[in-house]
């Protein structure tokens, strides 16, 4: 199938892979796939999901919070009077160095070589297949892999867009007009 | 925090901003607390019962969370 990736897909599909990657994860699912295509400055898709407000950033910041990794802010804790340096140090004297953090099950651990894509992520990329070949295109764009994700519906990535209130009818309908362009 | 003046008008703040930053700073705090101390509450041998009782919700909202695969990031295949 990969034969009739364009060039911004096939960057999007390494996007991905490098994504999975760097958080540890020996698995490429949606939401992967969503960093992936995020990953993409310039590419007009990722200029459409930047429009709804969600950037590569926003996407990773959602992705922590699902993961219960938020960082703590002392600053912030600061303002309501609480002095998160005296919460960690009791906090630590009983239960030890770095108990306030919350360690990623993954963490340390090099993911190597070849990862490979969950149920759901081969899915999404089949049904990219069949929005190019819905749309006559030449070949799936990286557009189709993000009309493939709002098709399949039900991933991490559908959770995400969601949570930062993305409306996938519009998302669906502007990457679709700018395939099309 | 050495300015205590400071803290209190900051908590008492206008800007949505700074409150909002610092309730939701407030909020992961808790989450990390409540996983830390329902972790061992259980390493002691606590029911979700009890831990439930103490926390003031439901046996079947500790459980929920807090026993095995949890959040938006859980599989289904």
């Amino acid at each position: 199938m990969f034969e009739r990736f364009t060039q911004e897909a096939r960057q999007v599909v390494v996007s991905s892979q490098d994504e999975a990657r760097q958080l540890h994860h020996n698995f490429i699912g949606t939401e992967h796939l969503l960093l992936g295509l995020l990953d993409q400055a310039g590419s007009p898709t990722c200029a459409v999901f930047e429009r709804h407000g969600l950037t590569r950033t926003a996407a990773v910041e959602v992705l922590r919070r699902f993961a219960g990794q938020e960082q703590l802010d002392a600053a912030a804790l600061g303002t309501v009077g609480i002095d998160l340096d005296a919460v960690r140090n009791s906090v630590e004297a009983t239960f030890g160095a770095g108990a306030l953090d919350v360690p990623s099950p993954d963490k340390g651990r090099e993911v190597k070589g070849h990862i490979p894509f969950t149920r759901r992520a081969k899915k999404v990329l089949e049904l990219s297949l069949r929005e190019a070949v819905a749309m006559k295109s030449d070949g799936i764009a990286d557009g189709h892999i993000a009309l493939g994700l709002l098709r399949e519906g039900d991933g991490v990535a559908m959770k995400m867009l969601a949570d930062r209130g993305v409306d996938p009818a519009a998302l669906r309908e502007e990457i679709t007009t700018v395939l099309s362009a | 925090m050495a300015d205590t003046a400071e803290v209190a008008s900051a908590a008492g703040s206008r800007d949505p901003a700074v409150g909002l930053s610092a309730v939701r700073s407030l909020r992961i705090l808790v989450e990390r607390l409540e996983t830390l101390q329902v972790q061992n509450a259980r390493d002691q041998g606590w029911t979700y019962e009890q831990i439930a009782q103490r926390l003031g919700v439901s046996r079947q909202a500790v459980h929920k969370k807090h026993a095995g695969g949890r959040g938006p990031l859980r599989r289904r295949g």
